[in-house]
């Protein structure tokens, strides 16, 4: 259907003459048989016609005009604008009221009509828009989905969004458009200001469910879409762009628990391939080396096997657990516990190593709870151990000293062995760093490296030292904390 | 059983490892049988009734703390585990299963004898239970509560008394952090385990002749605590 402003308006004034004139002509040639009512009418509906087809301008002329067309027709005296009987001034007060009336109602409703059918046509667009953007997969696509939408505009959209620190990337901007953006963004409203100088332009927030995800600069913020269409499609735009997001940080989450998991299933099958030979090798020397059966001097053979084969096997402990803290994934499981566990649970297992080496440890009293890993720690330990047996004589005294120092717990392992190299203390915790360049002490200066990121990872320090009087010293320092309460139970026995 | 006529169930794919486990156990007077999978191993466990169960965690054919349930479900013959994993966790769900002590990979033929002694000799005690019983310079009467130190009677207070009954009757066996908190505070008990570690250290302090370097209550880091003679 032609809407009425579909024509030139002079044409659809001359088209509403022509009907009033047409509706004069069917009724006058019957004017003296048939009742002026008749002829009435059919004015009437030419008015009507005119009101649905022409508008409301060319309505209203053809209301007056039918009455003035009616009296000088047909109302008797005929051809001149007097009235003989007063009874039809009420006719023709009735004719244009009628035609006024019809012509307001039907022209309201069809300008109804007219909104509805724009409103549902911006829905269909902002639909359209919706489902664009759900299928988006890329940024692209999303400002794709936007340029279409913005078409009947001739509308330009642009981007703003957050950099990788949370903050509005307004790069390439000029200081006016650095504002606008800030002040959209700051107080998550629409902004409108002028843009390069010449189109108006719309600066809206992108405010998704979790935070706001940017800024959109439209312009020119057209007449097609209103105000309101674009904020809604803002809106869809935040959310989209939000749904990308998390988009992107599953599957980077996803990427990196696959890599997390492979690494650790290498390290483990790394684990348990190297340790199943090592274990026959230990076993069936130690064999050898307890039977009766064999000569001394063989016997003695089989032992040296055996613990070269042990200290294999710490060095692969050093190194799996070296791979493990470098790639920073070690959970620590720390709890409140006391050093006097940690210390005791070392030495015991290194009872076989040490032999009848002695060993000392002083515990100051009243040593706090402190928390720690026991097995990170206890690893710390023995490598701290064995270092201070591998570096001084065998019946030199190891000595463990734990107390608490300027609101540190601390653990000295120290001996009377060589000590340090001097000049060389501050490189000893590096990684593959050890005391002698090339000497035939086995170890290759892992097990420090790894005492230092153990106790880093925990907050803690780790230092070294040469004593007075010859030997070396490692402290080790924890923070103390807020151990947890400790009630003591009430005895009733 | 006795202590010298026991019958082992190894349970090991290596064949490296089960002939020197092998050799060094019956090298004591102990039987031994040799299982090279779980299923294997289970159908042994059930035909055979073995006095003590040798398993290696890490089985190819199936998880080594399944196998423990399924042996505890009808028998309470020892457990020991062999392990090649470090991690703490994996120590801690078989000891929770049912296992009784476990050996790290690589392990000595010494420390294998004696812990399965140890295993062995609580075996037998669980079955011929005494009231008395005597470690280094202490001796415990249970009937009458009375822990003495070289004649001198030693004052524990509840806790450290219960702890210390739960540690001797499982004497060798190690005990996790959370199994030692069920038996001493009950099983809905909300102490966490720093209370452990203290009253361990009371009575370490009480108990032991170095309590720094203790020679029967024994630390097992990250996992619990395990009482030997």
């Amino acid at each position: 259907m032609d809407t009425p402003s579909s024509l030139p308006v002079p044409l659809r004034y001359g088209l509403s003459i022509g009907a009033c004139l047409l509706a004069m002509a069917i009724t006058l040639p019957l004017r003296d048989k048939l009742d002026l009512a008749n002829a009435v009418m059919l004015f009437l509906l030419a008015v009507f016609v005119v009101a649905l087809r022409l508008g409301r301008g060319p309505a209203i002329l053809a209301a007056f005009l039918s009455v003035a067309l009616f009296d000088f027709f047909y109302v008797p005296p005929q051809l001149t604008f007097a009235v003989s009987d007063v009874y039809y001034l009420i006719t023709f007060a009735v004719m244009l009221a009628v035609s006024l009336l019809t012509t307001g109602l039907v022209t309201n409703l069809q300008e109804e009509a007219e909104r509805a059918r724009r409103h549902e046509h911006q829905t269909r667009d902002l639909y359209e828009l919706a489902r664009n953007l759900t299928g988006a997969a890329s940024l692209a696509q999303v400002e794709e989905a936007v340029a279409t939408y913005l078409k009947p505009d001739s509308g330009k959209a642009r981007l703003f969004l957050l950099n990788e620190g949370k903050q509005l990337d307004t790069s390439g901007c000029s200081e006016l458009e650095k504002q606008l953006l800030n002040l959209a963004f700051n107080n998550k409203d629409a902004v409108s200001g002028e843009h390069d100088g010449a189109a108006p332009a719309l600066y809206l927030p992108l405010a998704a469910p979790m935070c706001t995800r940017g800024v959109m600069l439209v312009q020119p913020a057209g007449a097609a879409r209103s105000r309101e269409h674009l904020l809604t499609m803002a809106s869809l735009v935040a959310i989209a762009i939000e749904r990308l997001h998390y988009v992107d940080v599953a599957q980077q989450t996803q990427l990196q628990m696959s890599a997390e998991k492979l690494r650790s299933s290498v390290l483990s099958a790394l684990s348990h391939d190297l340790r199943t030979p090592l274990t026959s090798l230990v076993g069936q020397a130690d064999t050898l080396a307890e039977s009766s059966l064999m000569p001394e001097v063989l016997r003695d053979s089989a032992r040296t096997l055996r613990d070269q084969s042990r200290a294999m096997n710490n060095l692969l402990t050093n190194l799996l657990d070296m791979a493990r803290l470098q790639a920073g994934k070690v959970t620590l499981r720390r709890e409140w516990q006391l050093f006097e566990d940690v210390i005791s649970a070392g030495l015991q297992l290194l009872r076989p190593y040490l032999g009848n080496r002695p060993v000392s440890v002083e515990l100051a009293p009243n040593l706090p709870l402190v928390e720690f890993d026991a097995v990170l720690l206890e690893r710390v330990l023995c490598n701290l151990v064995e270092n201070a047996a591998k570096y001084s004589h065998e019946d030199q005294r190891i000595e463990i000293r734990a107390f608490v120092e300027q609101q540190e717990a601390c653990i000295a392992v120290c001996d009377r062995g060589t000590g340090f190299p001097e000049g060389k203390i501050e490189h000893l915790f590096d990684l593959f760093e050890r005391g002698e360049a090339e000497s035939a002490k086995p170890g290759v200066g892992l097990g420090l490296a790894i005492c230092k990121a153990i106790m880093e990872a925990h907050g803690g320090r780790i230092d070294a030292a040469n004593r007075p009087g010859g030997g070396a010293c490692v402290i080790l320092r924890l923070p103390l904390g807020n151990p947890p309460a400790f009630e003591d139970e009430a005895e009733h026995d | 059983m006795t202590e010298t006529s026991v019958n082992i169930l190894l349970i090991e794919d290596e064949p490296q490892i089960r002939r020197f486990v092998r050799s060094a156990l019956e090298e004591q007077g102990w039987k031994v049988l040799e299982a090279e999978s779980g299923q294997r191993g289970l159908i042994d466990a059930g035909t055979r009734r073995p006095d003590l169960l040798i398993l290696d965690l890490g089985l190819p054919d199936m998880d080594g703390v399944e196998l423990i349930r399924d042996f505890r479900a009808w028998s309470n013959a020892p457990v020991l585990i062999l392990s090649a994993r470090t991690d703490e966790t994996d120590k801690i769900e078989a000891l929770d299963a049912g296992a009784d002590d476990y050996l790290a990979k690589p392990f000595g033929i010494g420390e294998l004898v004696a812990r399965v002694r140890a295993l062995i000799r609580r075996h037998v005690r669980q079955q011929d239970p005494s009231p008395q019983t005597a470690f280094g310079d202490i001796c415990i009467d249970f009937s009458r509560r009375e822990v003495l130190r070289q004649g001198g009677a030693v004052h524990l207070t509840p806790i450290e008394y219960r702890l210390l009954c739960a540690l001797v009757s499982s004497q060798g066996k190690v005990l996790t952090h959370r199994t030692l908190m069920r038996e001493v505070w009950g099983p809905n008990h909300n102490e966490s385990s720093h209370y452990l570690r203290i009253y361990m250290s009371r009575l370490r302090q009480k108990l032991e002749v170095d309590p720094a370097q203790p020679a029967h209550f024994l630390t097992v880091s990250g996992v619990g605590y395990r009482f030997q003679f």
